[in-house]
């Protein structure tokens, strides 16, 4: 009994063996605790997952976080606003530019000039962030289709994903971490001819979706895979604080972008996807869906976009001195400048104190950032709100009573970035 | 806009909080440590308040804050909730002695507070109280403090292996 | 000053008076930009504005320093009075009325920004003083608007070397004479002055002078741009880089208040912190320069007779020939003049517990010269009342380790200060040294015991007026070094002792129960570092 007793101790890292004694009491002694991960092949990022079975089925979970902790909120306390943009890069790293644009419009509106961003650097933004969100879906959807045995449809989305890779490696210089987003804007404009570019990749993107779908949509084996596993209701969903696609699966209508509207989503048009059952199968559809309504964004934003020539609306960044930097040209050229660029490089911006909490509607859902400034160049807090971390939570819950292989799905459909869930 | 909430909070509740403020659209209410779970409680199933989902849980340390002294609560611990049926949104707020940061877990009430008040306590050493497994959750349990206290210092390392292989004593580097 | 202990004194007059039911005649009440203040007479319009929390800027205005009202950047508006008036100098008057938010003022004060910056050269990438220079922040937060002149900037020298400690950039000075006035209030000597007219107006030494006097560097402080710069400090690191730490001058027995700037473990300079009752807001240049032996000759592990060896080793040597010469009653302690109150106290109670009468006080020799009536003493021991009023209080009488008694067999000096003393006839016994360099009689020590030096522990230091002065934690002490008060702890658990603190604090309070005096002392809390970048600029 006491070998037992230390290979739980090992494997569960609890202090000692009273701490068992719930384990001991509901579990037959025919159970079998086994370890998944840290670093399973099957498993999105690295996470550990101390399983106790009963044969093959799932009695009981532990999921345990952390391997990929970067201390993204004490390395926030360190930096200037502005030097927070690299590291919210690594927080979701398959849509960085929707966490640019949450924590930039967190600056702002700490700031007070959240009303005053320049119509065209907000449509940049939405467009940016649109494009990360069909990276985001693309690769959790393939990947998910790949672990379930359908490598062709992988294969076909993360070719669509690297057109959106290139196109935004055009407009911001870096493939994967852009830190393209400034506070009052964004860093440079769009380069001429990318929106004809996007227009292309979308419709090849079309057509990509048309052979997925047929590929994946009546697939027996894929369906098998993901019907009726991993299913929650709308009340669990509400109360484990789920959000976004998965939270949409099981039939809650929220979606920041429609319920606390912000930047330019008011003025397009788009259709939030409703699931009913909440299991794998309405998660996949529902990012499906959601896939084909930020195409829909996307062709409207470069419809409405106002031109750079506009004096009003055109600028991509704002004109105000004590937020953007001044042209490179100038701060070599004039001690004016050149204060400024050197005060807002090394103070940063300076954001008087308070408190706020942004939110933006991101990949998984609702991104938010709860800033606590105190009136220097630095954030004296910065507390993310990522939906990784609280999908993951609800992960045990949802692997209750299901099969060891039907984990693959779940966590690819819960779709657990490590970067943001470990912060 | 949900001035009305932070209103019909006071008329129900008006002894067990402290103060009310609202920043930047953000209503916060300040609830006493002792009636935080009535309050919550009472939130999440009034029918006119309905605070169904749970929305973060962190709490900010005000070691470093300036004008801060020894007398007031080093502790803040925050807890984020959202009305899905009226999209209020409302922190509450409770204030934590530095010697003494207990907190009442809201874990039972929201299930995705669960974690999250783990997190805090991994980061900020905040004992929620009633939590049904408080443990550390991004930390190994050898771990020694908490690294999001303002006291931590970001450079300090604690490496969980220990290489005894390594040569420590630099004499005994010259000599190998 | 929270971390400056001090002991009781009469109450000194505050400088803000609460709202008084009567009024009192040597206070004045005015309202500035719609409210009221009540400050003592005499004091200026811009230090009544700071008290209201509204910081008027300036360039040439400096509270340790006369007023001359030369820069005109803290220009405000004063009712009935016509033209706009330098808050510094204006004195507050009985129901005076200010306005400094009003348009008038504010763009008076905009305009001398543009017009500061008119000659100003693109220095800021390669200048010393960005990060913390006035005028960067006066312009950032103040003025903020591109300029309207567009001419050749005015050329001038770019060094010029003013002394052994300060170059100057003529180009970079913006003439505020803070420096002048600096020269002349610390040190007395007029070394220098303006020369030419208007836009060739320059900074240069006092004719037949060089800046050569003890407080030079002073001037470097209060330069509110780049024109100054330390010989000591240019080129090595840039300012905003750099960690604050508070502590205290351990050069000399007047303990000047400093901030160890510091950073990568190491410290970089050492600035003067405003302390009334001390220093004021200066410090000399020797001080200054103490933090270099911060590096030089440290002993870094502990050493038994000539060879490394570990604590545990070390302590267990030490206690087995200690105890030969404390059985034949030949051995003596040594306290030090140079170590903090926590460590003296250690050492004395461990020689209490060893049941010796008498202790030896080791110490630098005092320097003559040195001695200005400024800040300058000729005692260069920071501790010298601080080790006297500890062995006093615990029952023990001093003497001068130099006239080591010749029946002393065994010997346990803090410190490496041993001046006078005979090396040859250390080395004929066994010496523990507990010491933070390896230098003086350290080297001839059996047994050195490496210790934090004052920048690398808490602690405090008790200087000549009896001010009780505490130093906080910069940095880690280097390699095996312990504080003192832990490494004698150390020994006297080896050695049989009973003594067993866990931190500087404990020894401290049981210090203060002890010493007549110092009841009424407070431990404050170890202060962090403070990065500059994010602390707004020291100006």
């Amino acid at each position: 009994m006491a070998d037992v007793h230390s290979l739980k101790q090992l494997v569960l890292g609890r202090q000692d063996v009273q701490d068992m004694s719930d384990l001991e009491s509901e579990v037959p002694p025919d159970l079998m605790t086994i370890n998944m991960g840290p670093s399973h092949p099957a498993m999105h990022g690295t996470v550990r997952i101390v399983l106790t079975v009963d044969g093959e089925r799932i009695v009981k979970s532990d999921v345990q976080p952390g391997y990929l902790h970067r201390c993204f909120e004490k390395e926030s306390e360190h930096a200037t606003y502005t030097q927070v943009f690299p590291y919210t890069d690594r927080l979701n790293y398959v849509s960085p530019m929707i966490n640019n644009v949450g924590w930039a419009m967190t600056c702002e509106k700490a700031l007070g000039i959240y009303d005053k961003i320049p119509k065209r650097a907000e449509y940049i933004r939405t467009i940016v962030s649109e494009i990360s969100r069909i990276t985001d879906h693309l690769t959790c959807v393939g990947a998910s289709a790949m672990e379930l045995g359908a490598f062709t449809a992988f294969l076909y989305f993360l070719k669509a994903r690297e057109w959106f890779y290139e196109l935004l490696e055009e407009v911001s210089g870096a493939r994967l971490t852009h830190s393209y987003v400034r506070v009052g804007g964004v860093n440079k404009d769009m380069p001429h001819g990318w929106d004809d570019k996007v227009l292309h990749g979308l419709a090849q993107t079309d057509k990509v979706m048309v052979e997925v779908e047929a590929m994946l949509n009546s697939n027996k084996i894929f369906r098998d895979r993901m019907a009726g596993i991993g299913a929650i209701s709308r009340e669990d969903a509400i109360a484990t604080g789920c959000v976004g696609p998965i939270a949409r699966a099981a039939g809650v209508d929220y979606d920041v972008r429609k319920d606390y509207p912000y930047s330019i989503y008011p003025e397009v048009e788009f259709d939030v996807p409703l699931g009913t059952t909440g299991d794998c199968l309405d998660r996949y559809l529902v990012r499906i869906e959601e896939l084909k309504q930020s195409i829909r964004i996307l062709r409207q934003c470069f419809k409405q976009i106002p031109p750079a020539s506009d004096a009003v609306h055109g600028r991509f960044l704002i004109d105000d001195h004590r937020v953007a930097l001044p042209p490179k040209h100038d701060a070599y050229n004039t001690i004016e400048s050149m204060i400024r660029h050197f005060k807002f490089i090394m103070d940063g911006v300076k954001i008087p104190a308070g408190e706020t909490y942004t939110f933006v509607e991101g990949g998984n859902g609702e991104l938010g950032f709860f800033l606590v400034a105190d009136g220097t160049g630095r954030p004296y807090k910065a507390y993310v709100r990522s939906p990784s971390f609280v999908h993951l939570s609800t992960a045990s819950q949802i692997m209750h009573g299901h099969l060891i292989a039907d984990i693959v799905p779940i966590f690819g459909m819960i779709n657990m970035i490590g970067g943001e869930c470990d912060k | 806009m949900a001035q009305k909430v932070l209103d019909a909070l006071m008329a129900a509740h008006g002894g067990s909080i402290s103060h009310t403020e609202s920043q930047h659209g953000d209503e916060i209410a300040w609830v006493k440590r002792d009636d935080l779970l009535a309050v919550a409680t009472w939130l999440k199933n009034d029918p006119a308040m309905l605070f169904d989902a749970p929305v973060f849980v962190t709490a900010i340390d005000r070691l470093d804050w300036k004008g801060w002294t020894e007398e007031q609560p080093r502790f803040e611990v925050c807890f984020q909730l959202r009305s899905v049926k009226y999209r209020y949104r409302l922190r509450l707020k409770v204030a934590l002695p530095e010697h003494d940061p207990r907190c009442p877990s809201l874990a039972n009430l929201w299930p995705a507070f669960n974690w999250q008040e783990r997190e805090t306590f991994d980061m900020y050493g905040i004992k929620f109280e009633g939590h049904p497994d408080l443990r550390r959750i991004y930390m190994y349990e050898e771990f020694v403090g908490y690294p999001l206290r303002k006291d931590y210092p970001k450079e300090k390392r604690q490496p969980l292996v220990r290489r005894d292989d390594l040569p420590i004593n630099p004499l005994k580097r010259e000599g190998a | 000053m929270s971390d400056t202990v001090v002991p009781p004194q009469p109450a000194a007059p505050a400088p803000l008076a609460p709202p008084a039911p009567a009024p009192n005649p040597d206070h004045v009440t005015l309202t500035i930009d719609g409210k009221s203040i009540t400050v003592p007479k005499g004091t200026n319009v811009l230090e009544a504005a700071k008290l209201l929390g509204n910081e008027i800027s300036a360039f040439c205005y400096h509270p340790g320093l006369p007023v001359v009202a030369q820069c005109r950047q803290c220009l405000v508006a004063v009712e009935k009075n016509p033209k706009l008036q330098p808050s510094c100098q204006q004195t507050c008057g009985e129901g005076m009325v200010v306005h400094t938010t009003d348009p008038a003022s504010t763009l008076a004060r905009k305009q001398m920004l543009e017009f500061t910056l008119v000659n100003h050269p693109i220095d800021c990438p390669i200048c010393d003083k960005a990060g913390e220079c006035t005028l960067q922040k006066l312009y950032f937060d103040a003025d903020n608007a591109d300029s309207r002149v567009d001419t050749q900037k005015v050329h001038k020298a770019k060094v010029v070397d003013l002394g052994p400690t300060v170059v100057l950039d003529q180009e970079r000075c913006i003439l505020c004479s803070r420096c002048i006035r600096a020269c002349d209030a610390t040190s007395g000597q007029h070394q220098l002055d303006f020369a030419h007219r208007g836009d060739h107006e320059v900074l240069t030494t006092a004719p037949g002078e060089q800046l050569d006097n003890p407080y030079s560097l002073n001037t470097v402080d209060v330069c509110p741009v780049g024109a100054l710069t330390s010989k000591d400090f240019r080129f090595t690191m840039r300012a905003w880089e750099l960690e604050s730490t508070p502590s205290v001058c351990n050069g000399c027995s007047t303990g000047c208040n400093i901030e160890i700037h510091h950073r990568n473990g190491r410290a970089w300079r050492l600035i003067p912190r405003h302390n009334p009752d001390v220093n004021a807001y200066w410090m000399c240049d020797e001080g200054r320069l103490t933090y270099h032996e911060l590096r030089e000759h440290r002993l870094a592990g502990a050493i038994v007779d000539g060879l490394p060896a570990g604590w545990d080793r070390a302590v267990k040597v030490a206690s087995d020939r200690l105890a030969s010469g404390r059985a034949q009653g030949a051995l003596s302690v040594a306290l030090s003049a140079t170590c903090s109150n926590e460590d003296n106290f250690a050492l004395a109670k461990l020689a209490q517990a060893w049941g010796l009468t008498s202790v030896y006080i080791a110490a630098k020799p005092p320097v003559p010269a040195r001695a200005d009536g400024r800040l300058r003493t000729a005692d260069i021991n920071p501790n010298t009342a601080g080790v006297k009023a500890i062995a006093a209080a615990l029952g023990l009488s001093t003497k001068p380790l130099f006239e080591l008694d010749p029946g002393v067999k065994a010997l346990v000096a803090l410190g490496d200060a041993l001046a006078g003393v005979d090396v040859g006839r250390l080395k004929e016994i066994e010496y523990v040294a507990l010491a933070t360099h390896e230098r003086g009689a350290v080297p001839h020590a059996r047994i050195a015991l490496p210790i934090a030096a004052w920048a690398e522990t808490g602690g405090t230091v008790t200087n000549a007026k009896g001010h009780v002065q505490r130093m906080h934690a910069a940095f880690p002490a280097p390699g095996q070094a312990l504080a003192g008060w832990e490494a004698i702890t150390r020994l006297s658990q080896v050695t049989g002792g009973k003594l067993a603190w866990g931190n500087a604090r404990e020894v401290f309070n049981e210090m203060i129960a002890v010493v007549p005096g110092w009841k009424d002392l407070k431990w404050a809390r170890e202060a962090r570092p403070l990065a500059l970048r994010f602390a707004g600029s020291r100006g």
